[in-house]
């Protein structure tokens, strides 16, 4: 057991020395039903590597296994086989969890407690001194907007402001890692907004952020790199831009470009045989990626939905 | 009070008291650590199984030691936010409530009406606390996995070991919290429950003479308070008491004269109500209708051996030694308190008692008091002052005053000897019976002591009930708790009525274990009937042996809220010793300590998030 005294000031083992913060080894979770008959795999063996400082967005329908995967990395269920390990140290281990700031899928919090107290409360659990969880519950309170809700117990709360309490909740011991389960989900434009501003203001703090969403729309905007789960499977990991790449269709960009440019442009084109040429947005939409990946799996299960030509084995490509 | 086993002194009841402590905690570890690794191994494989099982053991081990303060009071002040904001308080209104009801219900007429406040409010104290708790306790946890608000708190750095113990000490405190209202409350209310006065008027009073004619004082009656008045003995200068009635007298004084020249009388508070007597209690022997040796007196058929029975008009003895008997700790005498039960075989005079002496003597040598004579009344707390200049009957039976620590008193032993005189009529006696009131303590520390007793209780039950509910849902937890207590309330008996089907001795437990009795009941056959030695029937008591073992077990480790408790002491008008405080607080401790530990085990091996 490794003893909190010794916790984040230590260089951990392995891992760390390479700017790995979270590592899985042939991760995978069946569930079992109390007889231990198994019920449901959840998650088929995974392996991933996340470094500090990016952003890393889990894709994936309902029940894709994305919450699985996020529960086995902070140890809240356990591997049936293969381990996480987060920091260099094992899931199971509870002082990697002072680096940590967790935003469960849907905000469980205590009812009976007002704003104040829930920041309070997960503030003593960090053993912060009464000072420093004033001044964090203040400064958090203000920043997801609920100034003037703050002594109004959770109970009363509507989802929106649920969601923004368990984000001031997830950021009250100002983590390393921040590991958000559909951070989006129940904020209203402005807050999700808000709400991606603020993971790319993570990053530019150099945290590292784990995030899954329905959302592409937000995947696209904020995130780094992507992993997309289908039936507890990997199906696709990468760059957001090299996977949203279009190949077999060149962009050519350009400004000040006049119209009769243009047209010389275009005749130029299709003198060399090109042909549907649009000069505009070249990128496909990370929507359309995400149908082709559900598609194509439900129409031939495989290991791999789509890999680009060209492309190596992208499981362990950063 | 009914005393059935002496209380022990606390260094010679520690030592062993470890010891079975160690054992019971070995062995239940060893068979948690075999039932894991039975599970383990159907799922994985006996080899993989023995990895999990140690690694989880060390896991634990790990997570148990030392727990960080500060999370374990955020935690504990998040169960008592709970319990405040479920409207625990609500528990305080509904004591007011019966207390409210216990000053209607209650005989203030009865025996001993202090008694009966007393018992009551503190058998109703110990129930709503230890309920109160309970259900705290019991339903926190699992309903915390159940909206997964425990998701959020384990993913911080928060060991299981500090979830556990946060809620035990929350929900204690908050326990803690109503015990001291209700206590005070309680205290309150048995105080001016029981006090009273009464009025003692001229008219209740006529003059009595002595031998010559001279006035030798007053004799009369009080006013009827509280359903009981006492006869009064004044001297001739007016001043007196009001005699025992109800366990308790009044000072008697002239206050003053009226302008027709009578006297007028006050009568005091009420003394002897509320007491705490530290008794010298003896060991008892028996000597039969003949004077020889006995190891026990008669039975008079009574369903319960507590009390054992001299008859009266033979030489049937009851003998209490006392040992320590010092002059320094008794320095006027030896003041003799008794509690004598009578078996009547006829009715006789049902106003008087039944008469017999007692005797003091030398235990080494046999130099024996003059007998005195007493009046058994039941129900009462007869006292007898053997004075410190006392008559010895010599050998020609002559009398030789003698002092009593000198020639009565031997390496500070002393015999009592009780007989009764009236033939054909019984006296019942035990060992806790007779004694010396070596001194008194003070009444509110011996209630204060007892509400100690019922804080063990209840932290006993909150650290069960939390234990449960690491790995039961709410209401299992519930029925699991109490279950467990209830075997443990019963558990003398399981331990015996084991024994009775093992040995095949039916006197010890008439009747048989669980399958038996039902067919007792459906065959009506009484239980004190033997069965035929059917194949059936032996394969009946063969099953009932088997299912009576693991409960035999469970009663030799389970803890018993009762014997935990004091309140008996407490009503009874006894000190309660410190001794048994002590081992009262180790006992819960060391329970408390054994729940923790499973409790945390239990947690740590199960997936919160599923
Ligand atoms: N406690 C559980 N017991 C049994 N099966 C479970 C449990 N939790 C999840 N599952 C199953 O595991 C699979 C993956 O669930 P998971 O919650 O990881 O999906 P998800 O990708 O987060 O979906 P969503 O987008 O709806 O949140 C689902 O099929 C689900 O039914
Ligand atoms: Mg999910």
């Amino acid at each position: 057991m490794i003893q909190e005294a010794e916790k984040a000031s230590q260089p951990a083992p392995r891992s760390e020395a390479g700017d790995v913060v979270v590592e899985t080894r042939n991760l995978s979770k069946v569930y079992r039903d109390f007889w231990g008959r198994s019920k449901k795999i959840a998650l088929k063996p995974l392996d991933l590597d996340i470094r500090r400082g990016e952003i890393f967005g889990l894709l994936g329908p309902n029940g894709a296994g994305k919450t699985t995967t996020l529960k086995l990395l902070l140890g809240l269920i356990f591997p049936t086989s293969g381990e996480a390990l987060v920091f260099g140290r094992p899931a199971t281990d509870v002082s990697k969890n002072e680096r940590i700031g967790y935003l469960p899928e849907e905000s469980y919090l205590y009812k009976f407690l007002d704003a104040e107290e829930t920041l309070d409360f997960y503030g003593r659990l960090f053993g912060m001194s009464p000072e420093e969880r004033q001044r964090r519950a203040e400064a958090l309170i203000e920043m997801v907007g609920l100034s003037r809700d703050r002594k109004r117990q959770l109970r009363e709360y509507s989802k929106g402001m649920t969601r923004r309490i368990g984000v001031a909740q997830a950021l009250i011991n100002d983590p390393e890692l921040v590991i958000l389960d559909e951070p989006t989900s129940g904020l209203d434009p402005i807050g999700s907004r808000e709400m991606k501003d603020l993971i790319i203001d993570l990053k530019s703090r150099g945290k590292t952020v784990i995030m899954c969403s329905h959302l592409l729309a937000d995947v696209e905007d904020v995130c780094d790199r992507i992993a997309v789960l289908h039936q507890g499977e990997l199906k696709e990991l990468g760059r957001v831009e090299e996977l949203l790449r279009v190949t077999g269709v060149t962009q050519i960009r350009a400004t000040g470009l006049s119209a009769a440019a243009t047209a010389e442009v275009r005749a130029v084109l299709e003198r060399h045989g090109a042909a549907d040429i649009d000069i505009g947005n070249p990128r496909s939409t990370l929507e359309d990626l995400f149908l082709e990946v559900v598609r194509d799996t439900e129409s031939r299960p495989g290991r791999r939905a789509r890999r680009p030509a060209g492309a190596p084995d992208a499981t362990r490509a950063g | 009070m009914v005393l059935e086993e002496q209380i022990p002194q606390f260094a010679a009841w520690i030592g062993p008291a470890l010891l079975r402590y160690a054992a019971a905690a070995s062995v239940s570890l060893l068979v948690a650590a075999i039932l894991a690794w039975l599970a383990q191994a159907i799922a994985h494989g006996p080899l993989a199984a023995g990895d999990r099982v140690y690694r989880g053991l060390l896991a634990g081990l790990g997570d148990l030691s030392l727990p960080s303060p500060r999370r374990v009071w955020a935690l504990a002040r998040l169960a008592i936010q709970e319990s405040l904001r479920r409207n625990v308080l609500v528990v305080l209104a509904l004591f007011a409530l019966l207390i409210l009801f216990a000053g209607w219900f209650l005989d203030p007429a009865s025996v001993h009406p202090g008694r009966l406040y007393i018992g009551f409010i503190l058998s109703a104290t110990n129930l709503l606390v230890c309920l109160v708790t309970l259900v705290l306790a019991v339903f926190s946890l699992p309903a915390d996995i159940k909206s997964r608000t425990i998701q959020t708190v384990t993913t911080k750095p928060v060991r299981t070991s500090e979830i556990v113990l946060g809620r035990i000490l929350g929900f204690a405190a908050v326990g803690t919290c109503l015990l001291a209202l209700m206590g005070l409350a309680g205290w309150a209310f048995v105080v001016r429950s029981v006090s009273h006065g009464h009025t003692l008027e001229a008219d209740d009073i006529f003059e009595v003479a002595d031998g010559e004619g001279s006035p030798a004082g007053a004799e009369g009656r009080t006013s009827l308070d509280r359903g009981h008045r006492h006869r009064v003995t004044l001297e001739a200068g007016g001043s007196g008491i009001a005699e025992t009635a109800q366990g308790h007298r009044h000072e008697v004084t002239v206050s003053g004269t009226t302008a027709a020249g009578e006297k007028t009388f006050s009568v005091g508070p009420a003394s002897g109500l509320l007491e705490a007597r530290r008794p010298l209690r003896g060991t008892l022997r028996f000597l039969d209708r003949e004077g020889r040796p006995t190891a026990k007196g008669i039975s008079v058929g009574a369903e319960w051996a507590y009390r054992q029975y001299i008859e009266g008009g033979s030489a049937a003895t009851a003998i209490w030694t006392f040992e320590g008997v010092s002059p320094g700790d008794f320095p006027d005498g030896l003041p003799l308190e008794m509690i004598v039960r009578v078996f009547r075989t006829y009715k006789g005079d049902i106003e008087e008692g039944i008469h017999g002496t007692v005797q003091v003597r030398n235990p080494t040598t046999g130099l024996r008091g003059e007998s005195l004579p007493i009046v058994a009344r039941e129900f009462t707390i007869d006292s007898l002052l053997i004075p410190r200049r006392i008559n010895t009957v010599l050998a020609n039976g002559e009398l030789q005053e003698v002092d009593l620590f000198a020639e009565l008193v031997s390496d500070g032993r002393i015999e009592v000897w009780l007989q009764c005189l009236e033939p054909a009529q019984y006296y019942g006696v035990a060992q806790a019976d007779f004694y010396l009131r070596a001194g008194d303590g003070s009444f509110a520390l011996n209630y204060a002591k007892s509400c100690v007793g019922i804080w063990f209780c209840m932290l006993l039950v909150t650290a069960l009930g939390v234990m449960f509910s690491t790995f039961l849902s709410g209401p299992v937890a519930l029925l699991a708790t109490i279950a467990t207590l209830m075997i443990g309330q019963f558990r003398e008996f399981i331990a015996r009525l084991f024994e009775s089907q093992v040995t095949g001795d039916a006197t010890i437990v008439p009747g048989g274990g669980p399958i038996e009795s039902l067919y007792r009941i459906v065959t009506q056959t009484s239980i004190t009937m033997e069965l035929d030695q059917t194949p059936a029937v032996l394969a009946m008591k063969l099953v009932d042996t088997i299912l009576l073992a693991p409960m035999r077990v469970a009663a030799g480790i389970f803890p018993s809220l009762s014997s935990l408790g004091t309140s008996d002491f407490v009503a009874g008008g006894f000190d309660i010793p410190a001794d048994l405080l002590a081992a009262h607080a180790c006992e819960t401790l060391g329970y408390v300590l054994a729940f923790f530990v499973a409790g945390v085990f239990c947690l740590k091996a199960r997936e919160v998030a599923s």
